[in-house]
């Protein structure tokens, strides 16, 4: 079978959903098809430029290339999961979510700052609902994403959940004295919120953030919030590691602190499990909840310092029970069996 | 219930729509969550008691607060100083667009030529809805070879005031049928609203009016007095009656050649009869209008719609004359007495022979008029505009496959041959179609 892997993403930015792309290719690859990744470059600003992308990726035809059928094409992204074709199954990273649930979201909103806003809000929520539908089969990358779906479309998608990269070299090892928080640098990831709970934390707890910052300025920003709370010696920004460094990062934590603001999947939380470590994440944060079972595998906090500083404190506190929860997590994850041969399964089929 | 933003004109600015504002704001806030939105240094407090208002810069308006509201109505009339501010967010922000003046060019002359100094911009909104003709009549306009009222009547500029809307809505059956014939979004012709006086206070006047029965029997004029209100047509007409001194006429109002009308007034000999009265304040309104006898509401040509003073004409009981043109022509044959504007002398001089002749059916005419103010109502008037709004809201998004069209066509049209283009052209039509007229079917189906 020949399967096209349909994206969209900027050039030059490298991140979760391109490595996701580049797994799912060689997953199908050695399932015994021929895939390639066609990247289509999108970009949101300004709005208006928006609908004609859209156009654009409806206009590509990409049922057969000089002669030769494609046989399947997976649509991942917007707009290019809009591409028609007569074997189209749609896994969905995510929809064009400021469209969506983040239209008026303090942060991440930005079609709203636009008088065209409205306008190019509606023309991508009519688009997914007429265009989604043409898909033979859709799946999504999460509960949580399928959940959005269904509330902003009336779609239903069952979740196919896929292994981190490199999944069987992630391991344990003896829990030092911090909590480990790998992630883009953003007000969406909510390091600020950690920041604010290390402040209220009874115990001397310690954060390793590691990481790219998406902008100077909210690096900036962190970095003054280290400085106001008085927090330098308990705050360590390692800066952009290599994926050895990130395992190892893991597997000498004590534990790991997630708690991004509705999260599409979160790796993160996989990768934790698989390192034995127990999930410290917030009730709105998405993802890492189909995956973190409160008082088993981790902690489920408010979205609010004291809260956050009362799980910190009570793992830090007790390493004992951190490390059984974190062998929880890691029974967990063996236990849902998930793997690219059934992501291929299900999307070859 | 919608979350409304409202652009108008606002009391206390000196427009018959911070009027009509006036009037509906407190309805239309009583049954959704409106701001009232303004660039006015000052707004009546009165109003500021019943609806939130809100300041913005037209040149830097607050999208996102903009945006969190469900729909902007915007008010666009032909007064460059008041309705500037609000075009220029119309015509960033789709919303509806509700027009008071049909004849927009004296609006866009001024914006585009005074206000943003942009010339243009003005050429390029004649050609692109009357093509070269229309570019050419604006280069002799703005260098006088063509003046502002053949302009008005000939481009007036209209579609450029709707351009972009979600939708549009008209006070009258001519602006309708215009707007119709090329549609370029859902269109609405709905009833001017006007909220009656009580019934009691009715009453009081029509016992004033009848205490003065006449002769004299007294005309009264009122509004903002621009060239198309008739005023020597009708002074010519009084002087050439017989019978005239039964009459007396008062012009309220500020005129815009008030020294030629007072020679005008000298020349025809009229001085004894004619009062010209000026502005006059809201105080002395009652009084003046519950003392008539009949208002002369004349328009030519119409620079569009609806005429807040025909209301409060028929609020008081007036019986009227008014121009069978624009939205006076669709104003009920029982309630008004037409003039027809090729025989306009002729007509005003029979109509006031027969009002010499038989007050009382004049005085029925006024009846009715108050009569139709039902149809009126503010509270119709603003559940039709949020139906419309609704509607429109749900309805095809024509803005981006617009757009998406005008693209292609900009693009595309210096490649292809037109014999070629059959192909291309077509799937992206059907895809634009798609993406934009399928799915609001399938949300209306929903």
């Amino acid at each position: 079978m020949r399967v096209l892997i349909l994206t969209s993403g900027t050039p030059f930015i490298r991140g979760g959903a391109e490595i996701l792309a580049e797994s799912l290719r060689d997953a199908v690859c050695a399932a015994g098809h021929q895939a390639e990744i066609v990247t289509l470059p999108f970009q949101s600003c300004p709005p208006s430029r928006i609908p004609e992308q859209m156009l654009a990726c409806r206009l590509l035809d990409v049922t057969e290339t000089c002669s030769i059928r494609i046989d399947r094409v997976i649509g991942l992204k917007f707009p290019a999961y809009l591409v028609r074709h007569p074997h189209k199954v749609i896994w969905l990273l995510h929809q064009h979510r400021t469209a969506y649930e983040l239209w008026d979201h303090p942060a991440a909103g930005d079609l709203i700052h636009y008088p065209d806003g409205p306008v190019v809000r509606d023309a991508i929520r009519r688009a997914d609902r007429v265009c989604m539908p043409e898909a033979r089969s859709i799946y999504t990358l999460s509960r949580n994403v399928s959940n959005r779906l269904r509330q902003n479309c009336g779609i239903a998608a069952e979740p196919l959940y896929n292994p981190p990269a490199n999944a069987p070299l992630f391991y344990n090892d003896a829990a030092g004295d911090y909590f480990f928080f790998p992630s883009r640098i953003n007000p969406m990831k909510r390091q600020w919120l950690v920041l604010q709970a290390l402040a209220l934390c009874r115990e001397p707890v310690q954060v390793r953030f590691a990481g790219e910052a998406d902008s100077e300025t909210h690096q900036a920003e962190c970095a003054k919030a280290v400085r106001d709370l008085r927090l330098s010696d308990r705050v360590e920004w390692l800066g952009v590691i290599s994926e050895e460094q990130k395992r190892d990062g893991y597997a000498r934590s004590l534990g790991v602190i997630f708690p991004p603001v509705d999260e599409d999947y979160g790796y993160v939380t996989l990768e934790a499990m698989l390192s034995s470590k127990p999930v410290i994440t917030c009730r709105d944060s998405g993802g890492p909840l189909e995956f973190v079972a409160h008082d088993q595998t981790g902690l489920v906090a408010d979205a609010a310092p004291q809260s956050l500083a009362e799980a910190l404190d009570s793992l830090w506190a007790d390493r004992g029970r951190a490390a059984r929860m974190g062998e929880c997590g890691r029974e967990r994850f063996q236990s849902l069996k998930i793997s690219w041969e059934n992501v291929v399964d299900k999307l070859l089929c | 219930m919608l979350k409304i933003n409202w652009f108008s004109p606002l009391p206390p600015a000196h427009s018959g729509i911070a009027y009509y504002a006036a009037q509906v704001l407190p309805v239309l806030a009583s049954r959704h969550q409106v701001v009232a939105w303004t660039d006015q240094d000052q707004v009546s407090p009165d109003l500021s008691q019943v609806v939130p208002v809100a300041h913005y810069q037209p040149a830097n308006p607050p999208w996102r607060t903009l945006n969190e509201a469900d729909v902007c109505i915007y008010h666009l009339g032909n007064h460059g100083g008041i309705h500037g501010g609000i075009w220029q967010v119309s015509r960033q922000h789709a919303g509806i667009v509700v027009l008071h003046d049909l004849c927009l060019h004296d609006f866009f002359a001024m914006v585009f030529l005074r206000t943003l100094e942009n010339p243009d911009a003005y050429l390029a909104a004649l050609e692109r809805w009357y093509g070269a003709d229309g570019r050419h009549a604006g280069e002799a306009f703005r260098t006088g070879g063509i003046g502002a009222e053949a302009m008005a009547q000939c481009y007036p500029l209209t579609r450029e005031a709707v351009w972009g809307a979600l939708g549009v809505i008209v006070h009258s059956s001519r602006a309708l049928t215009d707007l119709h014939e090329e549609p370029v979004c859902p269109v609405a012709g709905l009833d001017f609203p006007y909220t009656a006086t009580a019934q009691s206070r009715y009453r009081g006047w029509i016992a004033v009016r009848n205490a003065a029965p006449g002769p004299p029997y007294r005309l009264v004029v009122f509004g903002y007095l621009s060239r198309n209100r008739r005023l020597r047509t009708l002074l010519e007409a009084l002087a050439g009656l017989t019978g005239r001194e039964q009459f007396r006429l008062d012009i309220c109002g500020q005129l815009w050649d008030e020294s030629q009308i007072r020679v005008e007034i000298e020349n025809l000999g009229l001085g004894a009869l004619v009062n010209l009265c000026g502005f006059l304040p809201e105080s002395l309104v009652e009084q003046e209008l519950s003392t008539a006898h009949l208002a002369i509401n004349l328009r030519y040509p119409s620079m569009g719609e609806a005429s807040l003073s025909q209301m409060q004409f028929w609020d008081y009981g007036l019986p009227t004359l008014v121009t069978r043109t624009g939205w006076y022509a669709s104003l009920p044959e029982d309630a008004t007495a037409f003039v027809r504007p090729e025989h306009e002398v002729e007509d005003i001089q029979a109509h006031l022979r027969a009002f010499a002749a038989d007050p009382g059916a004049f005085r029925a005419m006024g009846e009715r008029g108050r009569q139709a103010l039902r149809n009126h109502e503010p509270g119709k008037y603003v559940d039709a505009l949020a139906q419309f709004a609704s509607d429109a809201l749900a309805g095809s998004p024509r803005i981006p496959a617009l757009h998406l069209a005008g693209r292609i066509g900009n693009d595309l049209s210096p490649w292809l041959h037109p014999a070629a283009s059959g192909y291309l052209l077509d799937r992206a039509s059907q895809e634009i179609f798609t993406m934009c007229e399928e799915a609001a079917r399938d949300g209306d189906a929903e």
